[in-house]
This record gives C-alpha cells, structure tokens and sequence, in this order.
C-alpha cells in the first residue's frame, strides 16, 4: 500500500507540487524490461517470428517482436490452436529475458569457492572443464562425474545430455530436473499404459461432460489452459476439483473437493469404492481391456467414504457426489498434476485416479479420458529421450538388453561401455554428500532453489570437487558453481518441445545470441570434443541433432520418426507416435481400445493409502504444502528477473486461514523438522484450517524448499514436495527476498527489482492488485 | 447500440493479470499498464475484478464532463479517449469522478492516462491487447453475436446505478439470465465496509 | 507552441477499420462546443468584440495614433485583432463550462489571497516559472519532446515579443543620422535605448526572429519526424489537429529566414513573394490558434491555478488536517477543497453520484466487484 504521502513528512517544508492521488491512479513506473522514456515505437522494418512460450507444459504459440536491428524487443499474440492468441503474464513477460541486462556473456570461472567469479575465455573454461573431469573420472572412476539436465532444454538438447553423459562422459549418473516435477505421472503411464504421456489432446476437454481437476492450480499453472475448462462448463460439462486449497478454478466448481494434503490415494478409493458399490462400472470395458479388475475392486473395498472421508477430512457426501457425478457422466475425463503426484505415494496416487478412469470406461474417446499436465515446457519431450537416469532414447529402458543394444548399435560403441541406469536427482544429491559424485555438470535447472531439504543440497553441492553450470542468468545454483556457461535462451536458437498433450512444436530462432553467448549444444560438443568422443559429437545445428533422435526413436513407443521440421512448420505441431512422414500423429491414444502393453490391455493397480513421511505430532500439527503462483516459474530464475512479474508478486507468503489468529501481513515464522522461515501472513477462508502453503520460487532465506521433505516416491523417487509436518508461531520481522545473483560487478537490474523488498503478502495468491503496487 | 466492444466476465477470471502485462505491450502506452485488477473478495475467496474503461453513453463520459480542460475527447463510436496532452493539466478530477475508478494520472507528468480501448490495435482491425491475451474470455472482445457464438444463450447488461444515478455504458458485463432488464449495482449506496453496516 | 501530442483523436492509420469522426457531445478538434447554449454564446460573442476593441484602442493610441503604424503591417495586425476576438470568444466558452469555471474560481481565488501570499510569496513565481516557463512536467513525459518543446516555446516566444510590438507600432527603431549605425529603440514613442546597429546588441536586434526561427524548426522537425516515426504518436493523429500546426511553424519560419537570406545575399531576389507567403502562413496561423491545437497556449496558465488552488489547501490544513481520506481504506484522495469542488462540479452537472468522490478508485472497484459477486453472481454461472 502507498499510505505515506510525502509531502506531509513532518518538519519538511511543503514542496511545489504537493502531489497527491489515490493510490493505484498515480506513479506510473514502467515495470518492463525497458524504462519508459527510453521507449520509441520507431519501429520500421518489424519481423514477426513465429514460436512458442518457454515455460509450462502448455506451449502457447507467439510471436517474438523483431526490430530492424535483429533484436526481440516485444511480443505479440498467435492464433495457434493450442492458446487461440491467449498468453499469461509469464508468456507476454518472457521476451524481456532475451536482452536483459543480468544475461550471462561470457563464460565465469573460479578455483575454489572462496574466490570470485572472474571471466575468461571459452577456450579456458572448456579446457578446464574437461580437465577437472579427467582428474575426477581419472582418479575415483567414471560414475564419479554426473550430469545433470533439465525439462525446459529442447528434446534435441536433452537428447544430447543423455547421449553425452553415456557416450562421453560413460557416466551412468545422468538424471534431470523432470524428477522433481511428473515423473510420477510417467511411472504410473507407463505401468498402465505401458505408453507414457497424456491420453487425450486439449481440445477433447471441450467435448466432455464431467471434468475432474485433481491436484493442479490451473488458473495458475496453467492460465491459458483454463479456457479449455471454461469451453467444457460452457457447453454443459460439470468441474469437480480436488485440491486443499480453494483456488481459482476451484472457486467457481461445481465440486471443489479440499482434501487434507496428502490423502489423495485414499480418496480416489473411496470414489471408486462408491462406484462399484452403485454399480456404476463400465463391466465391458473391464472385461475387454484390462487385467487386475478383481484386485482393485477388493482393494477400494476397504476404503467406505466414512473411512475415506475421516482420512481426507471432507464431507462423506462429497465423496459421493464426486463418483455420482463422474461415473454418472457419458464422457468423462480426468486431468492431475503436481499435487497428487509430488508425494511418496506420488505414482500411486495418479494409479488410482487411472483406475476411476478405466472403470467407468472413460479413456480413448473424445471428451473421456486422463491426462497429466506436465509443468516445464519440455516437461514430456524431455523424459522421452535419455535424459532420464533409467531410459535410453525413444522412451527405451537402460536396463532391457534390446533396447540397449539399439541403441549402442545407433551410436555406434560397444553395449559394454554403455553404462548402467543411474540414480535420480534427489538421490545423486545424497550421493554427493557421501562423495559417491565429485564432480558434476548441471544444465537448464536450479537445485539450490527446485530440491527439497535445502540445507542437504547446499552440503552435496559443497561436498563436490568440481561443479560446471550452464545457464544464461546466474541462477543461485550456479552462483555456487567453479564454472559457469553462459549458454542462449529459448529465442536464440531453434528445436523442438512437446507439450503436454505429446504434441510436438517448434521453437524458431529469433535473433542471434549475444557476443560470448554459446548454444548447450555448441558447448556439449566442444565438451564431448576434448572428451575424445567428437566423432559422435559432430552437431552444427539442432537440426542435426533432431535427424538423429528421429532415428533413434524409429520403431519405440515414442516415435518421432515421421516428424520433421518441416511438417512442424507446416502444421503446428504433430503429437507422437507418428512413425512415417506421411503420418497426422495420434492426437488421441487408445482409440482402438489397445495399450502399449504386449497384451493390449490396461493393467491396473491396486493402491493402499498410507500417511505422508513427514509425521504429525504434537509440535508439527499441520500440514505444510507448496506449489506455484501465476507470476512466477519454477525457481524463479527466470521470471524473478523480470520487472512485471517481480512487481505482481515481489516476495513469498505463508496462506494461513483466519482461525489460527494472525492478520494481513503478520509476519509468521513456518516450522518444519528442517528448518524455519518467517513469511508474511495471507489470512484467507480459502484453505483448510489444518495447512498451511508456501510458494515455492524463491531462495533461501525465503525457500519453501528449506522447509520441505527430501522423502522420495520409491518408484519414480519424486520428492514429497506437496506436504510435510509443520508448525506456524508469530515472529517479529519477515525474512527479505535477495536479489537475484549477477555475474561480478554486475547488479541485478535496478529497474525490475523495485518491489523486490516489499515486506507484505501479496493481496491474493495471484499477485498484489494493480492499486497495492508503490 | 452495443457494436463490437469488450465483455467483462468476473465469473470466469482468474486473477492471472495477463491483461495488466498486456496492456504495457500496447505501442501507445508502451511500459504502462491502463487496466486495473483487483481482487474484491480478500480475505475470502481468489475472487478477481479486471477493469477496463466502461466508456459511459450515458452521461456521456463523466470524465470528459468534469474535466476543466476539455481534455477528454469522445470519438463518434463512443469510444472515450484519455487526456489530450497538450491539454491535460493533471488536476485528477477524472480519476476521482469516474464511478468506475478507471483513470490513472501520473503526477510528475501531470497527465492522465487511461484505457482507450487499444485504439492502436483496433484501427488496425486487432483486438483490443487485453482481449487478446486473457487466457479465459473474462475478458471478451467482439460483437454481442460473436460473444454468443462462443457460449450460447449469454447474457449481458450495460448499465450500472450509483445511488439513484443509471450509467449506460459502451462496454458491457455478463450477468446472468434473469439480471438482464436490471442495471448492475455499482456499490454505491455503500452498505458494509470491512464487515461493518454503515447505512 | 505545439506540445508533443500523443494520442488525440483517432483516424484510422491506413484508411482501414472503423472510421472515428470527431465527437458529439464533447469537443471534438478544440472547436467551440456545438452545444455552448446561447446565452454562453452571446456572452463569449461579448466578450470576444470587447477585447477586439480594446486591442484596436490599444493599437491606435500605442502607435501615437497610428504615426507609428507601419501600414504594410496592417494584415498581421488584422489578423492579432481576429485572434484577440477568436481567444476571448473560445475563452468565455470554456470557463463556462462547470469543471472549469470552478477551477477558474478557485485558482483566482488563491491567487488573490493575501493570506496566501505572506505565508508562501515565491509560490506563484516558482509555479510559473516550472509549470509555464521550463515546463518541467514535459520531462517526466520524455526527456526528448521536452527538449524540443523548450525550442518551439521559447522560440515562439521570442518571435511573438519582437513581432507584435512591432506590427501594432509600439516599437520604432529610430536613427538620429537618417541611415545608422547609430539607433535607438522606443515604445509607444518613449526611447528606451540607443544601439550600435553593427554592434552585438544590433546584431541581436536584428536578427532575434532568425534566431527564433532557428530555435522553432528545430523543434518542430524533432516533432514532424516523431510523428512519423513514432507509433504511439501515429495512433490516432489528426492531420488537421497534430500536423497543421507544426506546417504551418515550419512554413513561418522558414519563410522568415529565407527573407533574410534573400535580403542579404540576393539583394531582395524573391522577397516579393516570400514576404507574401510569410503573411499568409502568419495571419492563418494566427486565425488558427483559438481553434486548433495551439489553444493549450490560452488554456494551460489553469494548470498554475489548480496547482495554486490545490498547494494553498494543502498549506492552511495543518498536517494532514486538510486531506480527505477515502472513507473506506483511509487513504488519502486529495485535498478536502479539491473534493468539495470536484463534488460541486458533479452536482452542476447532474451527475448524481458525488457522493462517490469520497472514496479512493480502488474502493470503487472492490465495492463493485463486491456488489456483483453479492447481488450478480457469485462464481461461472
């Protein structure tokens, strides 16, 4: 709020122009990238390249603003089929990183973690690099270098960090940040389906007559997403959401379920327990196209929604309402995300919302089906092809013979030096700790910020000999790193996402990186180079790149074969599997009623809920959950740095509701067994009495992930980020957001980092309003 | 009397502020953003308000009406534009008298500035960028007809009393079915303040 | 002094999409409103012959009657007799319109206050001086048409001192020795001071419209190629309204400078025709200024006064004793005499919600938002 008024300041003379306004009407500041007054629409000779958002899973089409000089300077909606011109305030945002001032532009290096940052050449830190990995590999074996990548990289650049890790590095720790986000979902795809991806495309969301939401924020997460779900209620279809807080899709629902976190298994029984029990299952479907029915049907017997309902602390009537109305529609569909999937139970969670789905008969048709929301923008390309500690490329197992000798066979080295599957990220990190990796590159993510237990990550991370980070801001990671690449952003180069539908679309080069500015696949080859293994490294482009991964993905599951640049230019996206170039690609999955699984059918999963990790007690009485908001991504490093967004919500908050006492702002000390942190204070209805939330972007000292759990999904080894035992107490000052790190003598820009220290929640979980800024 | 205007639907916002990065991005007002967003029901539910100038037909153009130096202008299709500048001279009766708390001013430059329903863009046959962008028709921009083609049967009401005053205006809200004959209450008389009845 | 205009009225950039005329109801291109009801019309008619006549006097007895006039002046000074007429007439108009002429009142009001005047005696020169002379405001608004704008101003202004004097036969320049190089310079017939024509002072004197010219091309190029260029400006731009003005000061001064150039290097080739077009572009300019975009000339000194109006509230309220809050955030609006004035000019102009003025924007919105969640609908449906 602007309460002071300057011109009353006591024993100040009255200035000239005692200037006053209400507040929200005045002050205008320009909170982009570039200040007002130095603005000029002189814009002659404007190119419009078409391309897509660089953040979520949705992968909205735009258009990047390109001046006569060749640089992005704004961005301009596109009429694709997946957002109809629609854009979030992340994606109207992003073009403002590509010629920020806090880019990286040359490569930074240092000895020892006492030193400064200095910059050097790219000749010296590559050398460098490679001789740091000699040393390790040299002295404690190759599995003692890892890697580790990210799900907003091309599928061309994650492709390249699977095949460098295994080729070049012959390391078998390679994983990547997609652990931390829907691995969960893929374990419980590829277990069912044996095909790991959404069913259905986003479009047959507008066909259906019940959509479930379970587990995702999508007016946040998602925005552009949302118009889907509003075209579904428009046409008739009801909206049952499930998430503990009442967000805003959730606000409106004809069913918003707000379940104790951590209950989401025991639920989606008690829903299936009510549907079996009013006979409301789909018996042929079961019959035709599934194994395991008579175990899951005894399994959710034991869940009555009395029981269910005690579990979860929602009505019992609810539960009900739920399995009536899902099982009641013709065409039903369900789409989950992080919130049931970031758990210890994470696949089994999504197991049970798959088997609603399956026993009502609603998968494979339009307007009924499952999905799972990937959240990074490469969330699904960038588990397909070998990033992943266990997978090969094509969506291939590590561990299956066949699949390892294709492989070896396409890249040309015996099956003997292809190393074994890895370990996941959270689990390297433990390893790190133990001295098991001593030497790591990481590429596209930020531990420091996106791990959960902060306090053991930043130990593995400083246990390491040598760390090497890629990124194009110095993310908080890689402020702790020896060397860092300053590598291009999205716009600099061209490859290929798919979205969360499995449709794959093309990013187009916009402008060309700045000077000292290298692309990860330049800087992966020159690696691989000095490694002694150019030959398999001889990538101009990522147009080279992707020739290869088509082939390599000819005849998986994953087949990408049939798509090429051209036709992605052409049509706008192709969803995979499309074997041949003449293929449209599968929009919609099991149309035919068969699986991926060598029987075709479904196999389903029993599910036994148990409690979450992190046990209550008396001194930990709630439950502690965190997730995003709108403004921001991931952690932060991107959008932290942006003037709009930084001024939507400067700062972290704790949502507490009203019966625990505090008021607007108070600033509130968050408690778990792993740490403390003292937010301020968003008093609101909408969340349970028993939780509390904290968004997760920023950094320590401010990090919900100081707080949360390094308890793992033993299946997909996703971490426990969606609940953990906390307690709440009254502080006396909220801790202050730091500034996002620069590179030496560098200053994180001025301009959009206004807000930063605001000490106050922001006015809802979306953003402070327009008349709370200063 | 409604050609191709903006539709509000609160019901269907998200509170994303799409629409306030948005409209920085217009090249009339580039780095500024005219469009408000508040979230009413603080406190107690997400509940989410965008505001973009109602460009008011009758009385046309409070704005405009209070302003001491003619400032304001009114285009033939109604569209209410902000303050001239060579006119302006930042004395804020316009942002205090709209009754939709539309007008910004900025102090320093004594100068208003307000939503002019992109008429950058609309002249060009674009939609207004708020329109454009908002990920949820919260914000709709078209004809009533083309609105209805998106979701059929809609409903919507363009005039809002204040106290015993009726404001007819060019951009209109959704309401529901049996709202339509009935002008959209504005909040004045104020009834409750933070929970307190202060009639 | 055409002010960097931004957005004014819009017209369709490439003759596509909708075709906005000029406005019913409010003004549409600075005109007089269509609706001025007639008794302002015939107060204004009034007002607009008063001043014409006085000028005329002033004319006929500064110019020792008329010995002094110079009769090839005599279409400018016809033409100053129009915009005498055309300014009071466009003047009287605008101040009876409700908000203004209540802020007419107000800022008069302050400006006549002696009790004002001892407590803050630099205030009004210090406004004057920011708001009208370096236009300080403009800065906050571009750094770049601020700059340009000083030169249009301070150029007009230069050229208006030394041409109006002139053309009403206020200034002679008289010589003792028939021919130079000794002057001296009177008003209305008193010698103010003698010069050296080939001095530095001569020089000036001589030559203060080419300098001004100078200083007005500059500007008004700066603006001409903005309004090319720059698509804010584009948006919307009037031919009549936004580039008229900045012709018509480049065709002046252009064809100013080109006198003297023909008068000293082409010994008068040219000066016929070059001192008709000049006349031509003067006296339209002239004519054109109550009606077009050069009005801001007449209107902004109420920029003065509402600053006036609004810093004296300020000061008699001790503290914050003076400010009104927002009846429900509590957040200050603006000061209680401006509320109250901004309210009677509400009540005038029936527009029955004045009330409303007492709270802050933001509460507006919320109570609306809260209204309709209450009374519309709560959620999708």
């Amino acid at each position: 709020m602007t309460a002071t008024d300057p011109a009353t300041t006591p024993g100040r003379p009255l200035p000239l122009d005692p200037s006053l306004a209400p507040p929200g009407t005045r002050n205008f500041r320009d909170a982009g990238g570039i200040p007002a007054d130095r603005w000029h629409a002189d814009q002659h000779g404007e190119t419009l390249v078409p391309t897509h958002c660089c953040f979520c899973g949705v992968q909205c089409g735009m258009y990047l603003r390109v001046d006569h000089h060749g640089k992005v300077f704004g961005v301009e909606p596109r009429n694709h089929d997946i957002n109809r011109m629609r854009l979030c305030p992340k994606g109207i945002n992003a073009y403002q990183q590509v010629n920020h001032p806090d880019r990286l532009t040359a490569p930074l290096m240092r000895r020892n973690r006492d030193e400064e940052f200095h910059e050097v050449s790219w000749e010296e830190a590559l050398d460098h690099t490679v001789a740091e990995i000699r040393r390790v590999q040299g002295q404690h074996g190759n599995d003692a270098f890892g890697l580790l990548g990210g799900a907003s990289l091309f599928s061309e650049k994650t492709y390249l960090v699977g095949k460098f890790a295994r080729v070049a590095l012959k390391s078998r720790h390679v994983d990547y940040n997609g652990r931390l986000c829907m691995v969960s979902a893929a374990g419980a795809n590829k277990l069912a389906f044996g095909i790991d991806r959404a069913g259905n495309p986003f479009s047959d969301i507008l066909l259906t007559d019940c959509l479930l939401i379970a587990g995702s924020n999508v007016g946040e997460c998602f925005p552009v997403m949302t118009q889907y779900l509003w075209g579904a209620r428009d046409r008739g279809a009801t909206l049952i959401v499930v998430d503990p807080r009442e967000t805003a899709i959730a606000r409106t629902a004809d069913v918003h379920v707000a379940l104790k976190p951590g209950t989401d298994s025991a639920f989606f029984n008690a829903v299936l327990h009510v549907v079996v029990a009013e006979g409301l299952t789909d018996e042929a479907y079961l019959a035709a196209h599934t194994t395991g029915w008579d175990e899951v049907r005894k399994t959710v017997a034991d869940y009555p929604p009395a029981r269910s309902a005690e579990i979860c602390g929602v009505p019992e009537e609810q539960i009900v309402q739920v399995a009536r109305m899902f099982a009641g529609a013709d065409k039903a569909m369900a789409w989950h995300a992080r919130g049931v999937e970031h758990h210890s139970q994470g696949v089994e969670n999504c197991l049970t919302i798959i088997n609603l789905c399956v026993a009502t008969g609603n998968i494979g048709r339009p307007g009924a089906g499952y999905g799972t929301i990937t959240g990074q923008g490469n969330g699904q390309g960038g588990r397909e092809h070998g990033q992943k500690s266990d997978l090969l490329p094509g969506g291939r197992s590590i561990t299956n013979p066949e699949h390892r000798r294709q492989i070896c066979e396409i890249w040309g080295i015996e099956e003997s030096e292809l190393p074994p599957a890895g370990t996941s990220m959270m689990e390297m990190v433990w390893q790190m700790q133990r001295q098991e990796i001593r030497g790591l590159i990481g590429i596209c993510n930020n531990p420091f910020v996106s791990l959960p237990n902060h306090a053991t990550v930043k130990d593995g991370y400083d246990t390491l000999e040598f760390h090497a980070q890629f990124d194009f801001f110095l993310s908080e990671t890689a402020a702790n790193a020896h060397v860092v690449f300053p590598v291009t952003v999205w716009a600099e180069d061209e490859g290929v996402m798919a979205n969360a539908e499995a449709r794959v679309v093309k990013h187009n080069k916009a402008q060309e990186p700045p000077a000292g500015v290298r692309t990860d696949t330049w800087v992966l080859c020159e690696l691989a180079k000095r490694l002694g293994a150019g030959d398999k490294f001889a990538f101009p482009d990522s147009r080279s790149v992707f020739e290869e991964l088509r082939t390599a993905s000819a005849g998986t599951v994953n087949d990408y074969y049939g798509i090429t640049y051209e036709r992605l230019e052409e049509t706008g996206g192709i969803a995979w599997p499309c074997p041949s170039t003449d293929h449209p690609g599968t929009p919609r999955l099991f149309e035919d009623g068969r699986t991926y699984h060598p029987d075709g059918r479904i196999h389903l999963q029993t599910v036994a809920w148990h409690p979450p990790m992190d046990p209550y007690s008396d001194e930990y009485p709630l439950s502690l959950t965190t997730g995003r908001t709108v403004a921001h991504f991931l952690s932060g490093n991107q959008t932290r740095r942006l003037g709009a967004l930084v001024e939507q919500t400067p700062r972290p908050w704790v949502e507490v509701h009203p019966s625990h006492g505090f008021r607007n702002g108070d600033p509130v000390r968050v408690v778990t067994r792993r740490g403390s942190e003292v937010f301020p204070a968003l008093v609101t209805e909408a969340i349970r009495p028993d939780t509390v939330f904290v968004p997760y972007h920023w950094p320590v000292p401010t990090a919900a992930n100081a707080l949360t759990i390094d308890a793992l999904d033993p299946r997909s080894k996703i971490p426990e980020y969606k609940v953990c035992a906390a307690r709440i107490e009254a502080a006396d000052r909220v801790d202050e957001v730091p500034a996002p790190p620069t590179a030496p003598g560098h200053q994180a820009y001025p301009e959009t980092q206004v807000s930063r220290t605001d000490p106050l929640p922001p006015t809802s979980p979306q953003g402070r309003g327009t008349a709370e800024r200063s | 009397m409604m050609g191709r205007t903006i539709f509000i639907d609160p019901g269907r916002c998200i509170g994303c502020q799409a629409c306030v990065s948005a409209c920085r991005e217009c090249d009339s007002h580039r780095g500024k953003s005219m469009i408000h967003l508040d979230y009413p029901d603080e406190g107690h539910s997400v509940a989410s308000l965008p505001t973009v100038c109602m460009h008011c037909e009758d009385p046309v153009a409070p704005c405009a009406e209070v302003c001491p130096a003619d400032a304001i202008l009114v285009t033939a299709d109604g569209v209410v534009q902000q303050a001239d500048t060579t006119r302006c001279i930042g004395c804020a009766n316009c942002v205090n008298a709209c009754p939709f708390g539309v007008p910004k001013i900025d102090l320093q430059a004594k100068l208003q500035m307000k939503c002019n329903l992109c008429y950058d863009r609309t002249a060009y046959g674009l939609a207004p960028m708020c329109a454009t962008v908002c990920p949820t028709g919260a914000l709709f921009y078209g004809t009533l007809d083309e609105l209805r083609a998106e979701r059929p049967g809609v409903q919507v009401a363009d005039s809002f009393t204040f106290g015993t005053t009726t404001v007819s205006t060019g951009v209109a809200m959704v309401v529901p079915a049996d709202k339509v004959r009935w002008p959209v209450p504005g909040g004045l008389p104020v009834v409750e303040i933070n929970g307190r009845d202060v009639r | 002094m055409t002010e960097p205009p931004q957005t004014a009225e819009p017209s369709p950039p490439s003759g596509a999409a909708p075709a906005p005329g000029p406005a019913p109801g409010v003004t549409a291109d600075g005109g007089p409103s269509p609706q001025a009801p007639a008794a302002v019309r015939r107060r204004a008619v009034l007002a607009g012959t008063a001043v014409s006549v006085l000028l005329i006097l002033a004319i006929v007895f500064g110019s020792r009657l008329l010995r002094d006039f110079d009769s090839a002046l005599l279409p400018y000074a016809v033409a100053t007799v129009f915009l005498a007429f055309g300014v009071a007439y466009r003047y009287t108009v605008w101040i009876s319109a409700p908000g203004a002429r209540r802020l007419f009142r107000q800022g008069w009001r302050s400006f006549f206050s002696a009790a004002n005047f001892r407590r803050a005696p630099t205030a009004l020169p210090r406004m004057i001086a920011t708001y009208l002379g370096f236009q300080k405001f403009l800065g906050a608004r571009s750094h770049a048409r601020w700059a340009a704008h000083q030169l249009l101003f301070w150029g007009c202004l230069l050229a208006a001192a030394i041409t109006f004097p002139l053309t009403w036969g206020w200034f002679t320049f008289t010589s003792a020795t028939g021919s130079g190089p000794g002057y001296e310079m009177r008003i209305w017939g008193f010698e103010i001071i003698g010069f050296d024509a080939l001095g530095f002072l001569g020089w000036l004197m001589f030559h203060g419209l080419d300098i001004a010219a100078v200083l007005v091309i500059a500007g008004a190029a700066y603006f001409l190629w903005r309004r090319m260029k720059d698509r804010g400006a584009i948006t919307g731009q009037r031919f009549a309204y936004d580039l008229v003005p900045l012709i018509a000061l480049v065709v002046i001064s252009v064809t100013g400078l080109l006198l003297t150039f023909s008068s000293i290097f082409l010994h008068g080739g040219g000066y016929q025709f070059l001192a008709v077009l000049h006349m031509v572009s003067v006296v339209f300019t002239l004519i054109y200024i109550p009606f077009g975009k050069f009005f801001h000339i007449v209107q902004r000194p109420a920029a003065v006064g509402m600053q006036l109006f609004k810093y004296t509230s300020r000061r008699t309220g001790e503290g914050e004793g003076e400010v009104l809050v927002c009846r429900r955030c509590h957040e200050p609006i603006d000061t209680a005499p401006y509320v109250a004035n901004l309210r009677g000019t509400m009540r005038d102009l029936d527009l029955g919600f004045d009330e409303w003025a007492e709270y802050c924007p933001r509460c507006k919105r919320v109570l609306r938002g809260a209204a309709y969640l209450d009374h519309v609908k709560k959620g999708f449906k």
